[in-house]
């Protein structure tokens, strides 16, 4: 499903060349859960936008369902997301002047879907977060817990083969957090590949596997939960 | 993503600051609001005045005015007549002629009982109240036996009815025309339009004229032609005619309505050119208010956009986005621009009696002006949101 082939991303500061990726290489198969553990500084942020096709590695290669995607172009690449990803973020970011079903309607409008269709799709995606009668409310008017399943629909509703969440329980409290993680342990039941950035291991415990970053580096050692299933 | 999702899209961010969104308008208001009022007031008050000066009916007058060399040449030519009743005959058999509207003026005292006022009395044929678009409003008009047995009636102006009746009916009642009696037979309508200031005037038919003034020639004569395109060549043939016919070369001559039309045109030209600069400047700078506005909100949305782009939207589609709600902007400021000045345009007419003409191709022009407005201030703000970097943009507070 997600191949990462010692992949690297340099930025230039100055004159001086930081190297935030360092020749990570990465597996994840299809139908995983897997949680992306690190310090802040660590290079998850970048290796979670670089699997998440919001950023191109600057050598390495990154295959995506089979699709070599790190030669893609913009345009491209922007498709890959709308059609293959679902991201959900630590601040929801929701468009605050849309209806709960406006926001979910989103990607399906640049996925070119027509009206009745999207309708009838985001309804279905917010029923599936059980947020059927808050379709019509404004993200002010939902609560933290409310936002993030709005924002969990707005991810599913293309039916993506992947879902990206970073600190998707960073603002939220310990009860919502139970039941947003719970959601997502759902979605992943369903076959969908789930990616969880975090540093709670509270979090990373419904992962099947945890990767830790560390400098730039991925350490494979640790699979927790691969070895209680063993 | 079509065209109808991002005008959605854009009228409801336009909404979302309506202070805002009709303070920018405002500058695009302007502009085009000033040019649909000149460009109305413009064409219409050209058509008024071309109208004016060629005469309703397809008319042309002729002016007898002898150059100075033939002047010296025979110095007896001022006192002649200048047209004569043979004159008019010979003109009305000229071909493309309809009619001769021949008149002849003089001014002389009006009297009522004990009221005495200064009028213009002008002797006419039949044809000169329709050619000039005279109406009777009370009594009757002359009947053809009037103008043949030259019975002592007449019309008198509206202004010549205030001055010399007061208010009482003048239909049926004596006026003495240089001492001579007319029965008032109608009053003729009060003149409308800005510069139609109402004279004293009283109408005779031509015979009633010459035998109240006991001269008998016509001082004006105009002509009216089948049709407009044969005007000119009428008018020529007859100042040639009437030369000839007094053995004079250039005495008799058309006046000109092409160099009069010719130059009306060129003075509201000038106008027009002169309001139509001043009202490009306000677009320009409503523009640029258009620019800055949509270059804030790039700003201010740099997180939207951001989103917009991890759900899957192209920089393509970003910037469509953006230009079409900048064009939404002026489309609607132009809009608005069109109806504030037709009403404006409307309300100016209704008041001076000056007729507006807004035409169609002016309404279309304002809009297509005012979206190339749209894309052309719209381009650096739509294109700048399409550069954001989507991680950079997503982190921004």
């Amino acid at each position: 499903m997600i191949e990462l082939e010692s992949v690297s991303k340099t930025y230039t500061v100055g004159k001086e060349n930081v190297h935030v990726l360092n020749d990570v290489s990465l597996t994840i198969s299809q139908g995983e859960f897997v949680a992306i553990m690190g310090p802040s500084g660590s290079g998850k942020s970048t290796l979670m936008n670089i699997v998440g096709c919001l950023d191109k590695p600057s050598a390495g290669s990154y295959f995506l369902g089979g699709e070599n995607v790190s030669g893609y172009k913009d345009a491209e690449l922007a498709r890959v997301r709308n059609q293959s990803i679902g991201f959900v973020f630590q601040q929801f970011h929701l468009l605050p002047r849309l209806s709960a079903l406006k926001n979910v309607e989103l990607p399906m409008i640049y996925a070119g879907i027509k009206k009745e269709e999207r309708m009838e799709r985001a309804r279905k995606a917010l029923e599936k977060v059980a947020l059927a009668d808050r379709m019509d409310h404004l993200p002010n008017a939902l609560s933290g817990g409310q936002k993030q399943r709005v924002a969990i629909a707005r991810a599913i509703v293309n039916s993506p083969k992947l879902i990206l969440a970073d600190e998707p329980t960073g603002a939220l409290d310990t009860k919502t957090s139970t039941s947003i993680m719970e959601l997502f342990r759902e979605l992943n039941e369903e076959g969908t590949t789930l990616i969880v950035v975090t540093h709670e291991p509270e979090v990373a415990e419904y992962a099947e596997r945890t990767i830790l970053v560390r400098d730039g580096v991925v350490l494979h050692g640790d699979a927790r939960a691969r070895r209680e299933k063993l | 993503m079509n065209v109808i999702e991002n005008l959605r899209m854009a009228l409801g961010s336009l909404m979302a600051h309506k202070m805002r969104s009709i303070l920018t308008m405002l500058g695009i208001i302007i502009g085009v609001g000033a040019v649909i009022i000149v460009v109305a007031i413009g064409q219409g008050g050209e058509a008024m005045l071309k109208e004016q000066f060629s005469g309703a009916g397809n008319t042309v007058e002729l002016l007898f005015q002898p150059p100075e060399e033939e002047m010296e040449a025979n110095p007896n030519l001022l006192s002649q007549a200048p047209f004569k009743q043979e004159d008019i005959r010979a003109l009305e058999g000229i071909q493309g002629v309809k009619k001769v509207v021949a008149t002849s003026s003089e001014f002389s005292s009006a009297r009522f009982r004990e009221k005495t006022v200064d009028a213009s009395v002008t002797g006419m044929n039949n044809g000169y109240l329709e050619v000039n678009g005279l109406k009777v409003k009370k009594g009757r008009n002359f009947s053809s036996s009037d103008f043949l047995s030259g019975r002592r009636v007449g019309l008198i102006s509206h202004s010549a009815k205030e001055e010399l009746f007061e208010g009482r009916s003048p239909v049926g009642e004596i006026i003495r025309i240089a001492n001579q009696p007319v029965e008032v037979i109608g009053v003729l309508e009060k003149p409308s339009g800005l510069f139609a200031f109402g004279s004293v005037e009283v109408y005779l038919p031509s015979q009633t004229w010459r035998s109240v003034y006991g001269k008998s020639e016509y001082s004006q004569v105009a002509l009216q032609a089948d049709s407009a395109d044969e005007l000119k060549a009428v008018g020529e043939e007859a100042a040639k005619l009437l030369n000839n016919m007094h053995g004079t070369k250039e005495s008799y001559q058309v006046i000109n309505i092409e160099e009069i039309t010719e130059g009306i045109g060129q003075v509201t030209r000038i106008m027009t050119m002169i309001i139509g600069s001043i009202a490009g400047i306000s677009l320009f700078v409503g523009g640029i208010g258009v620019m800055n506005i949509m270059l804030v909100s790039v700003t201010e949305r740099t997180r939207e956009i951001g989103i917009r782009m991890a759900l899957g939207a192209t920089r393509g589609q970003v910037m469509t986005q953006f230009l079409i709600e900048s064009i939404t902007l002026t489309l609607v400021g132009g809009i608005i621009g069109i109806f504030s000045g037709w009403g404006i345009a409307s309300l100016v007419s209704a008041f001076a009696g000056w007729p507006s003409l807004v035409s169609w191709q002016v309404v279309v022009g304002g809009l297509l002006f005012s979206m190339i407005i749209g894309i052309i201030f719209g381009l650096l703000p739509a294109n700048k949101a399409s550069k954001l970097d989507p991680i950079d943009s997503l982190r921004y507070e």
